[in-house]
């Protein structure tokens, strides 16, 4: 179990070790940054049926995420 | 690249994502519907009290989504319609073994659902530049439950900089109004939940293929948080009690999300991680990957495969030999511990402005897949499989 925890942390450091040799983007460089499969959520009418799902079914919920109420799910 | 709402995302990505859409001035008005047929495994004869095998959740899902860009303005509506039919847990016996067997609802449950929600995003960039706004308003109706939810969020991206800053808040008030079982002493007439949440993230350019974005949410939650459509078990007096769980819940939530852009493939890697941890000691870890593969035609195929894992809440068992002392129980799969993975594979292509897909999804909740020991494993886990269909126009 701590070898998991271990394995997800490390997955998360790669970028973040990569932020420390950070050269400015300028904005003519951002073209592949702005296509729309780099959106955070690139279908969001797809990702919001998704979360409803998830939400119903699992315990876990939260996010960067905003809007969306309960419901009497079961 | 900025790192915007979700809302504005919907707004704006949706359209960016049809060619020609994204105009430099003028009105643009674009329209999306999705089309969903969930479908949850029949409940096995192993894991039923009944001894056969029990059929459980079906739902029909219709999504239709409007956005009207006007100049520095994003004004968005979406419907939700849903019809859901099928029998869901009810409660828990031991077997002669002491092995957990599910106990169904009885009669076939029938529902609707309909959720209406605005949204509205602008640039304030005449009061601060690199400054955006989104507000959501949305009202959820079912036979049983309301809820009325709306929510606020700032966004600043620093002209020059690498960083984008991200915070917001939303808010729901519920009313549950049980109909089955209404007669029962252990159902609730009616009650009251009250949810909220906060959140700030921060997105970084990493490079001229890589974003990541770094947030924390706190949520809280209050009132009826129960199940009025759940019982527990006791075995030392052969008796259900009602579903009874504390009136309070705060939960935090750490999201760490990478877009690496890979050319050669021209292709998009996702990687979201999100760290889970609530009063109710549950604490959860969940890892989404996908991989948005552009083809050749306007065809775009994306793979994916979520992992899901959660402890159980505290006061969750199967059954029970007697009641707590607390009052509480709760034999809901929902808190139990256990792991899901799920895999999904949608495809779509571009027709001019026209553009139609379709996706799979199969997802399986089992203990096996929880991060640790599970000791028993709850009979209820849902084993489900959703088909999507969806077009997207602009006039």
């Amino acid at each position: 179990m701590v070898m998991k925890h271990r394995l997800l942390l490390g997955l998360l450091m790669v970028p973040l070790a990569s932020a420390c040799s950070l050269q400015p983007v300028q904005p003519w460089q951002r073209g592949h940054l702005a296509r729309p499969e780099m959106a955070w959520e690139p279908d969001p009418l797809l990702a919001a049926y998704r979360r409803h799902v998830q939400f119903s079914k699992e315990a876990a919920t939260g996010g960067p995420v905003l809007g969306g109420g309960g419901c009497g799910c079961n | 690249m900025r790192a915007r709402s979700a809302t504005l995302l919907a707004l704006s990505q949706a359209a960016l994502a049809l060619p020609g859409l994204a105009t430099a001035d003028g009105e643009t008005l674009q329209t999306d519907y999705l089309y969903s047929r969930y479908e949850e495994a029949s409940l096995p004869a192993a894991r039923s009290a009944s001894g056969s095998a029990s059929p459980r959740f079906r739902i029909d899902t219709h999504l239709l989504r409007a956005s009207l860009a006007v100049d520095d303005s994003n004004f968005g509506l979406d419907l939700n319609y849903e019809t859901l039919s099928g029998a869901s847990p009810w409660f828990i016996l031991p077997d002669a073994e002491g092995r957990p067997v599910q106990v169904m609802s009885g009669a076939s449950i029938q529902e609707q659902r309909t959720a209406l929600q605005a949204s509205w995003n602008r640039s304030l960039q005449t009061l601060l530049d690199g400054l955006d706004a989104s507000a959501t308003l949305g009202y959820s109706s079912e036979d049983d439950y309301r809820s009325l939810s709306g929510g606020a969020e700032l966004g600043f991206s620093p002209e020059g900089r690498q960083l984008t800053y991200t915070a917001g808040f939303s808010y729901s008030s519920d009313t549950l109004q049980p109909t089955r079982g209404a007669s029962s002493p252990t159902v609730i007439a009616s009650a009251q939940k009250r949810s909220h949440s906060l959140y700030g993230g921060l997105a970084w350019v990493l490079g001229p293929e890589t974003v990541v974005q770094a947030s924390l949410s706190y949520l809280g939650n209050s009132g009826y948080l129960s199940d009025p459509y759940k019982l527990a078990y006791l075995t030392d007096t052969a008796s259900t009690t009602a579903d009874e769980r504390p009136d309070g819940r705060v939960a935090w939530a750490l999201t760490g999300r990478l877009r690496q852009f890979l050319p050669r493939a021209n292709a998009a890697l996702h990687l979201d991680y999100r760290w889970y941890r609530d009063d109710w000691k549950i604490e959860s870890h969940t890892v989404d990957l996908a991989w948005y593969q552009t083809l050749p035609g306007d065809w775009q195929l994306v793979p994916s495969l979520r992992w899901y894992s959660q402890s159980q809440a505290y006061f969750y068992a199967p059954y029970y030999r007697r009641e707590r002392a607390d009052g509480f129980a709760s034999s809901d799969y929902r808190l139990s511990p256990f792991g899901a993975l799920s895999g999904r594979l949608a495809v779509s292509k571009r027709f001019g402005g026209w553009l139609l897909g379709a996706g799979v999804e199969h997802y399986q909740a089992k203990a096996g897949y929880a991060l640790g020991e599970v000791e028993l494993e709850n009979p209820g886990l849902v084993q489900f499989t959703s088909l999507d269909l969806r077009v997207s126009w602009q006039f």
